[in-house]
């Protein structure tokens, strides 16, 4: 007896038996393939269930005749724990031209179960579990929408990316889907707007929306992922994707995240000096550029890294740093208390002992670019894929700069109307308003309880993110 | 005086930097392909460990990574290959074209993976020269040693196979040298040192996919020595790795079918067709259901059989060897000389001289017959059926000695080889005055 062909190899694995070869398909999915759409409507009272089989050519030729007397018995599903029992409604089996004028044939069905009316307020699970043809290759989708119920936390789609085994995706980023089991609750009200595609994401979070300037943001980053993947890099394309990098971190810091707030309160009393902007300036850059790079690395060099994950336990150091900032502002302003200053000073005056300290420049400034922004981890990650590792890192250096730039305008722009406010407020005579500003806390402890709470949110935010 | 003034400004400045950053927040979260890209790598704990989930992601984050293009064609290959299921195959073309296509020169990664694709599609001749040119990029990639070493064998070039082999065990001793080299050996007859280095694969072997694989090449050379129970043993130890493995089920069925076992073995042969219906399963489960007399039920999967090959060549496939398996088994011995020796002309193997000097005997030109059924064996490969062939070759030539002697090792190396010719073989070796 002969051995079958030893071929093929893989990047950590092995030499291979060889599948006999198949050049191209008649049938997208391969001449053996048997593929499977289920397609659930889920009602208060019942559940409807479209299955379409489509068998490529083998299978067809091996067995002629399918019905769905076997494609429901297959089909085990459960609502609230009571097992469903399927009537068929409707059954259609088609036979279409295929390769080497051999036909493959596609079976529809409508199967239907009836369920105990919902009551108003009731949470009902609903399990599925598809052991029809289980041994054969080939595509296997769910839907599911509801109809007169809301889907709670549905992991399937509401519609049909193959459109129900009519037009398989053809894009290499796409794997053969292969989903035999589902599980959702769904509870009355509502139903789901089936045109409105895929409406959650994976954990029911909706995806992100990008507003008008998302889309800007977005398509700048394609433009200078373009730019940095260029064919050729000529000075003017090296430059221009230097300013756009640039222009991109200023626009990225924009967003909300990255502890403006911090940033902002913590400048504005500490007073605002140009020394302290130049440092503040160098400690983004350096924290923004040195964390894309080391996130980078370890995308480059491991490859079970779950992105997301590390950005938001970075979140939540940045979270924290900005918390111990805003205490150490907080333990300053009350040690320094006692001698509060009463000069007849119309301007405001900030003397040396002001909250924070170097060490809180650093912190805050930290905290500002510890969380590496996933377009310039693009862009890193496109330059050394292309060979172009400096570019790269010159590019993020730029990045990180633009970001910087816009931290620190926006804190000492804060600086400005936080003088502004002051020199008016001298001359502010009102007496009720002085009354109800005298009884609230000192401006001091205010701006560190401000930082605290930003800083908070920040690490709650990034928290929520984990789970 | 001063204290106010302080607190009004902080009130100024917390209102201020209020409206700033809701004016952020309205305009939302930062949004975008890479942020939903990282979402949904942390969506789940298969999502990372999935080598082909990897480089997709990846490849969403940085379409324009050439390199994750050709190692996500290597996965869509792997994948095809342990569930085997081709639908993989063209996306791992597509893949490997896209990778072709951002880098088109000096593009090592790529040539590997086009290599392998055309190893899977059993061009043979391509993927030798993607990885000659892979190799002139880049001497010290272990891959494309692989993959020539995969089509060297296959092309019948033993001497540029075992360098390969050799070259691979060098720069990376591991699951994929070690099976490889195991091969190579074998097909030198050295079946007890194949062995031993499928054993030391096995020990490198993590995932139950690569387990199986190990599991199952242990039970065909176990097949290859005779010792059926030794090869049911393997079969099982590799299903329990993975239940789906289809060549495990294949093993099986075929011992079962050895074993005398045939309604066991049609059974098993009936699964395995159902999952992995290839002209070569489909043949043998025809020859099994002859053998056990229903001869309807053979008929009927000889026919299937021909049109899995009628597709196979619709595609655009080439493969000679199957093609004239397909009609011997159909009583078509001048079809079989015709597409056997087309196969002969594209690649040396053992296998295609054995097939061509058993159509040729079928065919009735046994002086021809008998150079080829030498050929086959000449490279110390210790196939039963060789063996029988030349037996069989050699008797109807009057070669009464030569052919007890091969009959004697066909049924001395395997006495079950076949259920349709080794009691052939018998019978005969009994005619010549030998028993066994």
């Amino acid at each position: 007896m002969r051995r079958r062909l030893l071929v093929v190899l893989g990047v950590a694995v092995l030499g291979v038996l060889a599948a006999p070869a198949h050049p191209a398909h008649a049938h997208p999915l391969g001449n053996f393939s048997i593929n499977q759409y289920h397609g659930f409507t889920i009602r208060p009272d019942a559940v409807t269930a479209t299955v379409v089989v489509d068998r490529a050519e083998i299978p067809t030729r091996q067995r002629r005749t399918i019905g769905c007397v076997e494609v429901a018995a297959a089909l085990d599903a459960t609502v609230d724990r009571v097992r469903l029992r399927w009537t068929i409604e409707a059954e259609d089996l088609t036979f279409h031209p295929g390769a080497a004028e051999l036909p493959i044939s596609r079976l529809s069905c409508t199967l239907r179960a009836v369920t105990r009316p919902l009551g108003t307020g009731a949470v009902r699970p609903f399990v599925v579990a598809n052991g029809y043809a289980a041994g054969q290759v080939g595509w296997h989708e769910m839907t599911a929408v509801g109809d007169g119920v809301r889907l709670v936390d549905s992991p399937l789609p509401t519609r049909s990316v193959s459109d129900e085994l009519r037009a398989y995706p053809a894009d290499p980023l796409a794997s053969p889907l292969d989903v035999r089991d589902a599980s959702l609750r769904f509870t009355i009200g509502g139903s789901t707007d089936a045109a409105a595609g895929r409406a959650v994401g994976t954990n029911g979070r909706a995806a992100p929306a990008g507003g008008a300037i998302g889309r800007l943001v977005t398509s700048a980053d394609r433009r200078l992922a373009d730019l940095a993947g260029a064919g050729r890099l000529t000075p003017t394309v090296g430059l221009l994707a230097v300013l756009l990098a640039f222009a991109l971190g200023a626009g990225h810091a924009a967003l909300p995240g990255h502890g403006k707030t911090a940033l902002a309160a913590y400048a504005a009393a500490r007073g605002g000096r140009r020394r302290e902007a130049v440092a503040l300036l160098a400690t983004v850059t350096v924290t923004h550029t040195g964390g894309v790079l080391a996130v980078g690395a370890l995308f480059s060099t491991t490859a079970a890294f779950a992105g997301e994950r590390l950005l938001a336990w970075l979140g939540i150091v940045s979270g924290a740093v900005v918390v111990a900032v805003g205490a150490g502002m907080l333990a300053a302003v009350r040690r320094g208390r006692p001698h509060t200053h009463r000069h007849g000073h119309s301007h405001v005056h900030v003397h040396d002992h002001r909250p924070g300290g170097r060490l809180g420049l650093f912190g805050i400034g930290m905290a500002g670019g510890l969380v590496p922004s996933p377009s310039a981890l693009v862009v890193l990650l496109g330059a050394v894929g292309l060979g172009r590792t400096a570019f790269g890192v010159l590019l993020v250096v730029a990045y990180g700069v633009g970001m910087a730039a816009t931290l620190t305008a926006a804190g000492f722009a804060l600086v400005g109307i936080q003088r502004w406010a002051a020199r008016r407020a001298a001359h502010w005579r009102a007496d009720g308003v002085r009354r109800v500003l005298r009884r609230l806390p000192s401006a001091g402890t205010a701006t560190a309880s401000l930082v605290m709470v930003v800083g908070a949110g920040l690490a709650l935010r990034a928290v929520a993110a984990l789970s | 005086m001063r204290r106010h003034r302080m607190v009004r400004a902080t009130i100024v400045i917390v209102v201020v930097a209020a409206a700033i950053l809701s004016i952020g927040a309205a305009f939302g979260r930062q949004s975008g392909p890479p942020r939903q890209v990282a979402e949904r790598a942390a969506s789940g704990p298969a999502a990372s460990a999935d080598p082909i989930v990897r480089a997709q992601e990846r490849l969403r984050l940085v379409p324009r990574d050439w390199r994750t293009w050709a190692g996500l064609a290597v996965a869509y290959l792997e994948r095809g290959r342990t569930t085997a299921d081709p639908g993989y195959y063209p996306k791992a073309h597509e893949a490997v074209r896209r990778s072709l296509a951002l880098r088109p020169d000096g593009n090592a990664d790529a040539l590997v993976a086009r290599g392998a694709l055309a190893n899977a599609r059993h061009d043979f001749a391509a993927a030798r020269r993607d990885a000659l040119a892979a190799i002139r990029l880049n001497a010290y990639g272990a891959d494309a040693y692989a993959v020539l070493a995969d089509a060297e064998t296959q092309l019948g070039r033993p001497t540029e196979a075992t360098a390969a082999v050799q070259r691979l065990l060098d720069l990376r001793p591991g699951l994929s040298a070690y099976a490889r080299g195991s091969y190579d050996l074998e097909q030198r007859g050295a079946l007890a040192a194949a062995t031993g280095l499928m054993r030391r694969a096995l020990d490198a072997a993590m995932s139950p996919a690569d387990i199986a694989f190990c599991r199952g090449q242990l039970g065909d050379l176990e097949w290859l020595a005779g010792d059926l129970s030794g090869a049911a043993e393997q079969y099982a130890a590799g299903l329990g790795a993975d239940p789906r493995a289809v060549s495990l089920l294949r093993g099986r069925a075929r011992v079962a079918a050895a074993s005398g076992l045939l309604d066991a073995a049609i059974a098993n042969y009936a699964d395995v067709t159902r999952r992995s219906p290839t002209v070569g399963y489909l043949l043998e489960y025809a020859r099994v259901l002859r053998a056990a007399g229903r001869t309807g039920g053979a008929a009927g999967q000889l026919a299937l059989a021909n049109d899995a090959q009628r597709l196979f060549v619709a595609n655009g496939g080439v493969d000679g060897l199957t093609a004239a398996e397909l009609a011997i088994e159909a009583g078509r011995p001048s079809d079989a000389v015709t597409a056997a020796r087309a196969e002969w002309a594209r690649r040396r193997h053992a296998d295609v001289a054995d097939t061509l000097g058993w159509a040729l005997h079928l065919a009735g030109r046994d002086a021809e017959a008998l150079r080829y059924a030498r050929l086959a064996g000449a490279r110390g490969a210790l196939s039963a059926t060789y063996a029988y062939h030349l037996g069989m070759i050699e008797l109807s030539l009057g070669q009464r000695r030569a052919a007890r002697a091969n009959l004697d090792r066909a049924l001395g190396r395997n006495p079950a080889f076949s259920p349709i010719d080794a009691p052939i073989a018998r019978k005969a070796l009994a005619g010549l005055g030998g028993a066994r």
